[in-house]
């Protein structure tokens, strides 16, 4: 699969206008992609056989090649959901979020990010991102301020927010994967299966290996005795589900059962 | 604090400094663009787009060229001359840099001046930024069809549109923009009044629909402002003093980017819908619509084969460069 040539695609109306409504979203669940798929057929080639979505996205990744931008797709750390944003591969900082947020703003971003990444859990408390306000760059902010900021953050999906506690959103993931990378090496946790970064996961007790929730899910799919893959001690944890569409659409009929399907996997 | 901790965040810090300042000396060295290596290929469960070699990047015409027929041997050899060329043109990463301020621009709507787009690729010669502009400018409009015009020549405003048919698409059902059917309407007003409508025959009609002007409204807020602000900033209306009027009064026209992305014959159609009739009902406004919608797609064709020319020779120029790489 990662193996097969690519070649320079073509990019026509429908992958221009696809790129276009992509960017407005910013971050979009696989299944609001297809629909923007067959949307942008249906708008401007209605005739025509819709291309498989990895290969639609792989032509238009071909063309944008040269300006480091790129359709990146990634699962959500909690529930395996599938992903896509457009993302800017040049980013040496969090330059996307740069245009949204003041300058105190993106600080306090730097710090609760800092924060997560060094934390055990993936999280950080509300209460130890809030002390650090002081130590912001900018304009002074005080604490009230910094909670609706946090807010912010939580809306427009940079920041999870679970009881009181602050986690990376999956669409921060992608787009600063490779910052992060950079510039906390020594705290970055990896995945020991798919080797991407790790905020949350859970880990070995024995040999510390960590690896995501869905990793986890799709390794032991169909063990009756999950071992670690590194130490082979018996893995301690729940194991969760893979996570299946076809059910998630079905169980979308009704809220309340999306919701127990959720917590399940705590 | 846990032993260790303290000198890590000073070490943390140090890097952060250094590195800040190297973004600001460098000059055009694409050294920070190489560091982009995707790291171990993940495999369960997540797809990666193609990878990045480490520095293999493609020039501008090696991207838009359609050469279905190309293997893998022929591009590995081309991509290590395109490597050679790329890094050696400082240009191209100023490119890529504008490129990244105009889709901020054009996700957020907003007009901006030739001025802002010199900060962003900062220490440049003007002939090396008119050759940037250039490539700049074809990106945006072969990946993304999107169109970079002038829209104030006195200020050199600048704004991009959209050159695809078909703008006000609402995929989720609830559109991205909710002043457009705002917009509808007062565009329509204006088209049946011959194209310049009175600030008074416009309220005339917002109001039947229960939009006032001093009055709150659920979907558009403050509907005065909409309409005599922001869609004014936006270029989609003019608003303008009619000349000599005392006590002063106001007209509206259609501004340059409602003229460039709307066509009549949508503003009937809405119209239409909303009175639930068929666009030619309105006899005299139909024909002039439909003369519209007959120049818009000839315009379309022509930037169609503009737009395919370009590519094409883009792709003779890669050609013969690379004819010695093979």
């Amino acid at each position: 699969m990662q193996g097969s040539s690519r070649r320079a695609g073509t990019m026509t109306d429908v992958h221009r206008r696809f790129l276009q409504l992509l960017m407005t979203h910013g971050v979009l669940e696989e299944w609001e992609v297809r629909r923007l798929q067959n949307h942008c057929y249906k708008v401007h080639d209605r005739n025509a056989t819709v291309d498989k979505l990895e290969d639609f996205i792989n032509n238009i990744n071909s063309v944008l090649e040269s300006l480091y931008i790129e359709i990146k797709k990634g699962i959500t750390e909690d529930d395996g959901r599938p992903i896509y944003a457009l993302v800017n591969l040049a980013t040496t900082s969090v330059s996307k979020m740069a245009t949204d947020f003041a300058e105190n703003e993106l600080d306090l971003f730097r710090k609760a990010l800092e924060l997560i990444v060094d934390s055990e859990t993936g999280f950080a408390s509300s209460t130890n991102i809030l002390n650090l306000v002081d130590q912001l760059k900018g304009k002074k902010m005080r604490k009230k301020e910094a909670e609706q900021v946090l807010q912010k953050f939580v809306q427009s999906k940079w920041l999870i927010e679970k009881e009181g506690e602050f986690t990376l959103h999956g669409r921060a993931i992608l787009e600063m994967e490779q910052f992060i990378r950079e510039t906390y090496p020594d705290a970055v946790k990896i995945c020991n299966i798919c080797h991407s970064l790790l905020i949350q996961g859970q880990s070995c007790e024995t040999c510390g290996i960590r690896m995501h929730l869905p990793c986890v899910a799709k390794y032991f799919q169909s063990t009756s005795e999950p071992r670690c893959p590194h130490c082979n001690d018996f893995w301690p944890h729940d194991i969760p589900e893979v996570f299946d569409p076809e059910k998630e659409r079905e169980a979308g009929i009704s809220k309340s059962s999306r919701k127990s399907l959720r917590t399940r996997q705590h | 604090m846990p032993r260790g901790q303290k000198s890590k965040l000073r070490a943390r810090e140090k890097r952060r400094q250094a590195r800040a300042k190297n973004a600001l000396e460098e000059e055009g060295s694409p050294d920070p663009l190489c560091e982009c290596p995707h790291q171990a290929v993940p495999d369960a469960g997540m797809s990666t787009p193609p990878n990045i070699q480490q520095g293999a990047h493609y020039t501008f015409s090696h991207t838009y060229e359609n050469t279905g027929a190309q293997n893998q041997d022929e591009k590995n050899s081309d991509d290590s001359d395109d490597l050679e060329a790329w890094s050696k043109d400082p240009i191209n990463h100023k490119v890529v840099l504008l490129v990244q301020f105009l889709m901020e621009k054009y996700h957020k709507k907003e007009v901006f001046t030739k001025a802002d787009m010199l900060k962003c690729v900062l220490k440049t010669s003007k002939t090396a930024f008119t050759e940037i502009l250039k490539r700049a400018t074809e990106h945006m409009e072969l990946a993304f069809g999107v169109d970079l015009k002038e829209v104030d020549p006195i200020r050199h405003c600048y704004a991009l549109f959209n050159k695809l048919e078909h703008t006000f698409d609402a995929v989720k059902g609830d559109e991205k923009m909710p002043n457009t059917g705002l917009l509808m309407m007062v565009l329509g007003v204006i088209f049946k009044k011959n194209n310049c409508a009175s600030e008074k025959e416009v309220w005339e009609v917002l109001n039947m629909m229960g939009v006032h002007a001093n009055r709150k409204h659920f979907i558009y807020g403050e509907p005065k402002k909409v309409i005599t602000e922001d869609l004014v900033k936006l270029k989609y209306l003019e608003y303008r003093k009619v000349p000599n009027s005392n006590p002063p009064s106001f007209e509206f026209t259609w501004g340059s980017r409602a003229q460039a992305e709307i066509s009549k014959m949508k503003i009937l159609e809405f119209w239409a819908k909303i009175h639930d009739a068929t666009p030619d009902t309105f006899v005299p406004l139909y024909e002039i619509a439909v003369k519209d919608e007959e120049e818009r797609a000839q315009a379309r064709s022509a930037a169609r084969a503009r737009t395919a020319a370009m590519a094409s020779s883009h792709s003779k120029a890669m050609v013969s460069s690379s004819s010695h790489a093979k």
